[in-house]
């Protein structure tokens, strides 16, 4: 423990003698831990934000649709558009026929709308919902001011909207929305509710950005031609896998599948679209060790290279010490200290850079960056063992001279 | 510390010898070399260049072995210790004075005095206490902040003597103390070693200069790896050949 405390002592006088060359040296293990920091950061980031998003499908919920959610790689799209839409009826014979399932409602939304007042209009970038009263039990969506329509206005197709904060800010700026009349289409809806704010989805578009209609209005103004979405409720968290498998045995049927054929239709729970993403993470966060192990294993030789000067540098030294009585241990223990310290100081160094530059991320271009504990630790566990790594032959070779020929050199 | 421990001479030298192999040739720097020296005792080795003189020093300094031979150092047989078992050694029984003091630039006249505690795993504070101690000794107690480069020669050299008494050692080992010192501060340090001596510390001075043996009371004379005169100080160093009756020891 002296011998320790010794040993780091000289370190640090070694470091603070010279610490531009230092400072120089760590350059690569700067970067090397800053770029992990900054990568595990934003992967870490996503990650996080993509949960809290897509958990707000509701609890024990899951979605048929026709088409794939998110996904990534190459999605053949032509093949799923010969898929048969879903429709009301199935939405019906769902709640009719699964004994498992608790709430089943089905929606339907179209991205790219424009909203307007008498006096203002918003960027034709509006998603508009059309959804039945009971939208709010399945979904992450919850009202602010006002409040949802009720069962009566749904069924009986009143012209009544509920408006995100996007789309209230563009139109009604610091007012209350409720009680004033937007257009639709061209058509009058009178707005009867302000939806709670939700932030945007991964950092790039807004869950805000849009306006909740009765499902009944909305196939007034869009055509009931398309497929809905429907999302089912299983009637406690138990029956949650039976309850999907109900649905998909019930709509296997209904939609003729033979049974050695795959499902034509698709069934997302907050799992399986977490799943995804999570993979992708997964796959960024090895190629981002990968690239930090690289640039640490250039700051290694940078640390070899510099540890054999210092050993040169200071042969004399290492004699008058090894002629005074230091064992080889020892003087291999102040060589490899001093490596572990260098790095280590530019593992510390990489972290305030990395932190740096999150702290950056977030601030100026809103990126969710968030950096795991685990990544600090794996950061200065690494720049600890690429010290050690690379310091150990230097310091080997101090070891080794001969105490005479040592004091001799200049 | 072990000063006082045993009978019988501090150092026994018996028929040693050291080969080296350059370029495939073989060089004897000692061939066959034996003698005693008590403790207390104040001797010079003096050689010309290539007497085997710095071969010697190494040997009794342990920071070489020999060929074959045996040598007692405070009734250890030192001989055929590995490394690390020397360094231990060099520790405890020895404390070594070099013509080019071979302090550590960086660190301060203190520190450098501590570094031989620093091995023997004593604690900071004892050691501080120590090293001022000798540094007092030697009288430059007033300077222990400062760094080698901001000292004199001879005040470099008696930092050097207190890094070798600090650690109480058997023996001061002193390879040509005044080599790299002006004829005063030469002086200085000498008598500094006549104090020693009276003190009761065992010393050995490796040297060239026959002046400086001479104020030794016994030297011993190498000559192509052989002694050749072994007696009173003033005599062998003067370097008439009457005196190889003593040679050889007991």
């Amino acid at each position: 423990m002296r011998a320790f405390l010794d040993n780091l002592r000289l370190a640090l006088g070694t470091f603070l003698g010279n610490p531009l060359r230092s400072l120089l040296t760590l350059l690569g293990i700067v970067i090397g831990v800053a770029t992990v920091i900054t990568m595990m950061g934003l992967i870490e980031g996503l990650r996080v934000k993509v949960n809290n998003d897509l958990g707000r499908m509701g609890a024990h919920t899951f979605q048929v649709t026709k088409w794939p959610a998110g996904g990534f790689g190459r999605i053949n799209w032509a093949k799923f558009a010969k898929r048969k839409d879903f429709e009301m009826p199935d939405s019906r014979a769902i709640e009719e026929s699964c004994p498992s399932v608790g709430t089943v409602v089905p929606t339907d939304d179209e991205g790219g709308q424009k909203l307007a007042t008498a006096s203002s209009e918003t960027r034709p970038s509006v998603r508009v919902f059309g959804t039945p009263a009971n939208y709010p039990l399945v979904s992450g969506v919850s009202v602010q001011a006002g409040r949802y329509f009720n069962e009566v206005e749904a069924l009986d197709g009143r012209y009544v909207v509920l408006l995100g904060t996007d789309v209230s800010d563009a139109l009604f700026p610091g007012m209350n929305p409720v009680g004033h009349e937007v257009r639709i289409k061209g058509r009058p809806f009178r707005v009867i509710g302000l939806l709670q704010k939700r932030g945007s989805m991964l950092g790039m578009f807004s869950l805000d950005n849009q306006v909740m209609i009765p499902l009944s209005v909305f196939h007034q103004l869009y055509g009931k031609k398309r497929s809905l979405d429907i999302s089912v409720q299983a009637k406690s968290p138990e029956l949650f896998s039976k309850a999907q498998d109900e649905v998909a045995s019930l709509m296997r049927r209904r939609r003729d599948v033979p049974a050695n054929m795959p499902n034509d239709f698709e069934l997302h729970t907050n799992e399986s679209v977490t799943a995804s993403f999570n993979q992708l993470s997964q796959v960024i966060t090895i190629a981002g060790v990968g690239v930090c192990l690289l640039s640490l294993v250039v700051g290694g030789i940078g640390i070899l290279n510099i540890m054999l000067v210092s050993v040169m540098e200071r042969t004399r030294e290492i004699g008058v010490r090894k002629a005074l009585g230091a064992r080889k241990r020892r003087i291999l223990g102040q060589f490899a200290t001093e490596a572990v310290l260098l790095s280590l100081m530019g593992g510390a160094l990489g972290l305030g850079l990395g932190f740096g530059l999150v702290f950056l991320g977030n601030w100026m271009m809103g990126f969710p960056m968030q950096v795991p504990p685990w990544a600090v630790g794996l950061a200065l566990f690494m720049s600890c063992g690429v010290g050690l790594l690379f310091g150990i032959y230097p310091a080997a070779r101090a070891a080794k001279l001969d105490p005479v020929e040592a004091m001799r050199a200049d | 510390m072990s000063q006082a421990s045993g009978a019988g001479p501090l150092i026994q030298v018996e028929n040693i010898t050291r080969v080296f192999h350059v370029g495939g040739e073989e060089v004897r720097a000692l061939r066959g070399v034996s003698f005693g020296i008590n403790r207390g005792e104040w001797v010079a080795i003096i050689g010309q260049s290539g007497s085997g003189k710095s071969t010697m020093m190494n040997v009794l300094g342990c920071l070489d072995t020999p060929s074959s031979g045996r040598y007692m150092l405070n009734g250890k047989d030192v001989s055929r210790m590995s490394d690390d078992e020397l360094a231990v050694i060099r520790n405890v029984e020895i404390g070594f004075i070099f013509q080019t003091f071979q302090l550590l630039p960086k660190e301060t006249a203190l520190a450098n005095v501590e570094l031989p505690l620093v091995y023997r795993g004593v604690s900071a504070k004892e050691r501080r206490a120590r090293a001022t101690a000798a540094l007092e000794k030697v009288q430059l107690a007033h300077r222990m902040h400062h760094r080698p480069n901001e000292l004199s020669g001879g005040q470099r050299q008696r930092v050097a003597i207190a890094r070798a008494l600090v650690s109480e050692p058997s023996m001061l080992l002193a390879d040509e103390p005044t080599g790299n010192l002006d004829s005063a501060t030469g002086e200085e340090i000498v008598r500094l070693f006549e104090q020693l001596h009276k003190a009761g510390h065992t010393l050995v001075l490796v040297t060239h200069e026959p002046k400086l043996a001479a104020r030794c009371p016994r030297a011993i004379r190498l000559s192509d790896g052989e002694i050749v005169a072994d007696g009173d100080g003033r005599t062998v160093a003067m370097g008439t050949a009457s005196d190889v009756l003593n040679a050889g020891g007991a």
